[in-house]
């Protein structure tokens, strides 16, 4: 039983990071149609940079967190800006565009190792004191992390519903055609949506890095699959979706782990993924417009 | 760390490579130890990018896990020929541990590969998007290497198994590996062969008619789920063939070698040489190899770190991908299509013969607004002839060359039994909670024009998809030529004669306006497996009795002289006139218009409708969905109003545009 508890409280911060993430790679999808698999080295490039930040020049964790995620958010929008939007203008296919940001996120994933060797790194940050709530076992970085990530979700919440660039980016995301023809500047609106995503993308890495006792440059790639999961359960373009979907991902592949084997963890959110797909593709929250797009291209 | 081998390291481990100290015992030189693996590298590999390229470069399956096949091939291989366990004394732990002979091991490696790789076309993920089983594919060749890595029982864990033994073990030591060369060369020649045949042909039209539009090809018979598994079986096979091979060279196999990033460097070499060419393939591969294996190995050491070159060779692959999917996605080598000779027509469009029908069958014409000129500059654009004075035997000819192309099964059914080619009986189909279609009942006679008409949002689109097999209704039957179709696939359907055209133009694009025509032939012995290893001596004389028959009909509807142009850079009015005509290549007995008028000029729409008498003359029916309702009134016999998912009633259009009921529901929708 106490197993039990301490393992969902775990998935429960688990989850609330690959939410955090999952957000951020569903809004690209939603406003752009593409499945950015460039989005894990992102992950990557963030944990690196907030090490050089941490380490090298000793900030705190979270001036470091603010820094990368403006830094990767900036890169997120100018990758859409120059690469994934010009070829989707220019009659790319589905495939075509998947196949670039694949190999996007595997030449950046190179050059990090290139830069940074492929050794292994570890954040230098305190792990903060162990806090004991009933049977839920977690450390107060992990706490705040929770907290933090709940947050950002009301904050983003807000911004979806009660400021205009949020109902922009909801009209662009469900038609840009008559988005555009009602005024709406979708180029802009669509480089925010790509900045706001990659900041969420950045403060994911910071945090994923910074509480992994070590990481590689494999960090983004393995966490992708986890925030992929997340994204399809929670109905692929639906950010609320994406929360739900981490946070059930997060737990299901924590008690895999516990109680099968922790190689198997990244088998379970695969299974995860692959059974919405083939049985529910549409996902929680999806309807049934987003379903023909995501079925009938 | 020796040579080429390990200049193919991925992730963590270089590729096991020949073990010098184990197997020589006589030293081979150098050059020749580099040579040969170099060798059997680019060998092997052009066996796995051939298959590859069928699947993803001619029938567009985007296959990201194909290393999976591969390695299955290994390690089939491996496990049939590796001996058993105890003779490493519980050191490596794998199942099986036969001594098949090697060559009967390499067949079951391409079976079990070929089996492994139909079976996974079988899975609900190809009615996915195609971006999405590209993915899925993806993550599974990632979390395969993973589960492979941490299985000790089965596959001996991230150590994997090795002394896997040569299947050349009986050629001497100082030969063996030129002979492996040997060996390898003619297998990639019988490779080609191969794939040749079945991408060259019929087949290969076949299949690229379902990568350009799989919904197209349902609609002219294809069966899609047939075509792909075949595709997929082949290619796992050839991926099996080119894994056991590489296996019994090296002598050992690890999960690390067979990583997701082999697939992907697979795909950039056809992205590179040129997708769907086979001839692009090997540039592509050889050009890739090259500037791995021969490019990395002589840079230099940088900074005392080893690993650099191999880094520097991934940036510098992904960075030629991306440009080239960019600047030219269609590669080095493109794939060329077939030209053929289609006679003497001109430039202007062989003017003379033109489907005159409608003018010279006393029929009044559709009068234009336009003044006199320019209707003659607009008709002259499109390619029609102005003839104030038309000839009864022109119109004869024409009418009589269109049923000499078509209706050959219509005439033989009208001697059947039933009086309606097709009954409708309450269909309903509902989207979420919106009724699209509701109890819808109506008929169709032989040989008649019936017309399907209402508002926008009334159901008709959704009725011919139900009709066709496209939708599956909740409820109600669908009957044609007598028979109980409701529960038959679409591409049946259309074998059978009923045949549809879509509302947005679905021309096979990267195919000529000729083969779009030829893939639609109904029954084509070059299109089954066989035929297509067969060769031309097998289908030729089947592929020039269908090539009359599409000149014919290129020359009836006068685009002729476009007949070697790819289809997507056809006009609009041509590609319509080419759904329309690959409809006629299948032989119809109902023909399904979707809006076939919508957006064409009008000499262009003149061209439909008397194509559509022409057809119904020859006994052909057709169900006309159309807005053009002058249009309507010529052609239909009989106009079905729908209104909201019902059939609010049916009559003659004259009757029709006098009900109030009906002008009801045109205004209000």
């Amino acid at each position: 039983m106490r197993l039990l508890i301490e393992t969902i409280g775990f998935g429960i911060f688990s989850g609330s990071l690959i939410s955090l993430g999952a957000v951020g790679f569903t809004v690209q999808f939603g406003i752009s149609n593409v499945l950015n698999v460039a989005y894990g080295a992102f992950i990557t490039l963030a944990a690196y940079l907030g090490y050089i930040f941490v380490n090298d020049a000793h900030f705190s964790l979270w001036p470091t967190i603010a820094v990368v995620a403006a830094i990767v958010g900036v890169l997120s929008a100018t990758f859409n800006r120059v690469l994934t939007r010009p070829l989707a203008r220019r009659g790319g296919s589905f495939v075509a565009v998947l196949v670039a940001t694949v190999w996007s996120g595997i030449t950046l994933q190179y050059i990090i190792v290139s830069i940074a060797s492929p050794s292994t790194f570890t954040y230098a940050v305190p792990n903060g004191t162990t806090v004991n709530i009933g049977y839920f076992v977690l450390t107060s970085t992990q706490l705040i992390v929770i907290g933090g990530a709940a947050a950002l979700m009301l904050l983003f919440h807000g911004l979806l519903t009660r400021t205009q660039l949020g109902q922009a980016m909801r009209a662009t995301a469900v038609n840009p055609v008559v988005a555009r023809s009602c005024g709406i500047r979708i180029d802009r609106v669509t480089d925010v949506a790509w900045l706001i995503s990659g900041m969420l993308c950045g403060a994911t890495g910071v945090v994923l890095a910074a509480t992994t006792s070590t990481f590689d440059a494999s960090l983004g790639t393995t966490f992708l699959i986890y925030m992929i999961a997340a994204a399809v359960l929670g109905g692929v373009g639906q950010p609320y979706g994406a929360m739900i979907g981490g946070l059930v991902v997060g737990v299901s592949t924590q008690l895999t782990g516990a109680y099968l084997s922790p190689a198997y963890e990244d088998v379970a959110a695969f299974v995860i993924l692959v059974l919405m797909l083939l049985a529910w593709p549409r996902g929680l929250f999806g309807s049934a417009a987003s379903a023909a797009k995501r079925l009938a291209g | 760390m020796a040579g080429p081998p390990s200049a193919r390291t991925r992730q963590r481990e270089p590729r096991p490579h020949p073990s010098p100290y184990v197997r020589t015992e006589r030293p081979i030189s150098p050059f020749a130890y580099y040579a040969t693996i170099i060798l059997v590298y680019i060998g092997t590999d052009l066996i796995a990018a051939w298959g590859l390229n069928l699947e993803f470069g001619v029938t567009g399956i985007p296959n990201l896990a194909f290393i999976v096949f591969v390695a299955s091939g290994a390690y089939t291989y491996a496990v049939l020929t590796v001996g058993p366990t105890s003779q490493f004394g519980g050191a490596e732990t794998y199942i099986i541990g036969g001594r098949v002979p090697a060559f009967v091991a390499i067949v079951a490696a391409v079976v079990v590969s070929g089996a492994f790789g139909a079976l996974i076309g079988l899975t609900g993920l190809r009615r996915l998007r195609l971006d999405y089983q590209a993915l899925t594919l993806l993550i599974i060749s990632f979390v395969a290497t993973g589960v492979v890595g941490a299985n000790n029982s089965i596959f001996n864990g991230l150590d994997g198994l090795s002394l896997i033994p040569n299947p050349l073990e009986f050629v001497a030591e100082s030969q063996r590996a030129w002979v492996y060369v040997g060996v390898v060369a003619v297998l990639c020649i019988v490779t080609l062969f191969l794939v040749r045949r079945l991408t060259d042909g019929p087949l290969g039209r076949a299949l690229r008619a379902v990568r350009d539009d799989e919904d197209a090809a349902t609609a002219i018979g294809k069966s899609v789920l047939g075509l792909r598994l075949l595709v997929q079986g082949i290619g796992g096979a050839l991926a099996g063939l080119s894994g056991a091979l590489l296996a019994g060279f090296i002598g050992g196999w690890s999960p690390s070698a067979w990583g997701y990033l082999e697939t992907l460097a697979l795909l950039t070499a056809i992205i590179i040489g040129g997708r769907g060419s086979n001839r692009g393939v090997v540039v592509g591969t050889v050009l890739l190899l090259g500037a791995f294996l021969q490019g990395v190995q002589y840079l230099p050491a940088i900074g005392g770190r080893p690993d650099l070159i191999f880094d520097f060779g991934w940036i510098i692959v992904g960075g030629l991908t991306i440009a080239f999917l960019f600047m030219r996605p269609q590669g080095i080598f493109p794939e060329r299509r077939p030209r053929y000779a289609v006679g003497e027509s001109d430039a202007g469009g062989g003017a003379s013969r033109r489907f005159g029908l409608l003018r010279g069958s006393g029929t009044p014409n559709r009068t234009s607004a336009l003044s006199a000129d320019a209707r003659t500059n607009e008709a002259a654009s499109s390619g029609v002839a102005m003839d104030g004075g038309r000839d009864d035997e022109v119109v004869e000819r024409d009418r009589v060359a269109l049923a000499g192309v078509v209706a050959t099964r219509a005439r033989t059914e009208q001697a059947a039994s039933y009086a309606d080619i097709l009954v409708v009986e309450a269909i309903s189909r509902s989207y979420g909670g919106v009724r699209a279609v509701d109890s819808a009942s109506f008929t169709v006679p032989k040989g008649s024009i019936v017309g399907l008409i209402g508002p926008n949002g009334a159901g008709k689109s959704t009725a011919l998809g139900i009709i066709s097999g496209f939708i599956r209704p909740d409820a109600g039957s669908v009957t044609f030529a007598g028979v109980d179709v409701t529960r038959l696939a679409a591409h049946r359907r259309a074998r059978r004669g009923l045949v549809r055209t879509f509302q947005l133009t679905r021309e096979f694009g990267k195919l000529t306006l000729l083969e779009n025509l030829l893939v639609a032939a109904r029954e084509h012995r070059g299109e089954s497996l066989f035929g297509a290893l067969a060769g031309r001596r097998y289908w030729g004389a089947e592929e020039e009795l269908h090539l009359e028959r599409a000149r014919s009909l290129l020359e009836l509807f006068g685009v002729t002289h476009q007949a070697n142009k790819l289809a997507a850079n056809l006009s609009g009015g041509q590609k319509r006139m080419l759904e329309m005509m690959r409809a006629l290549m299948l032989d119809p007995q109902l023909l399904l218009l979707d809006e076939p008028m919508a957006g064409l000029s009008t000499a262009v729409a003149d061209r439909v409708e008397d194509a559509c008498i022409g057809l119904r003359e020859s006994g052909v029916a057709v169900l006309l969905v159309e807005h053009e309702l002058a249009a309507v009134e010529r052609l239909c016999s009989n106009v079905v109003v729908m209104a909201q998912g019902n059939v609010l009633v049916e009559g003659e259009m004259a009757n029709l545009r006098r009900s109030k009921l009906v002008q009801e529901a045109y205004f209000v929708g």
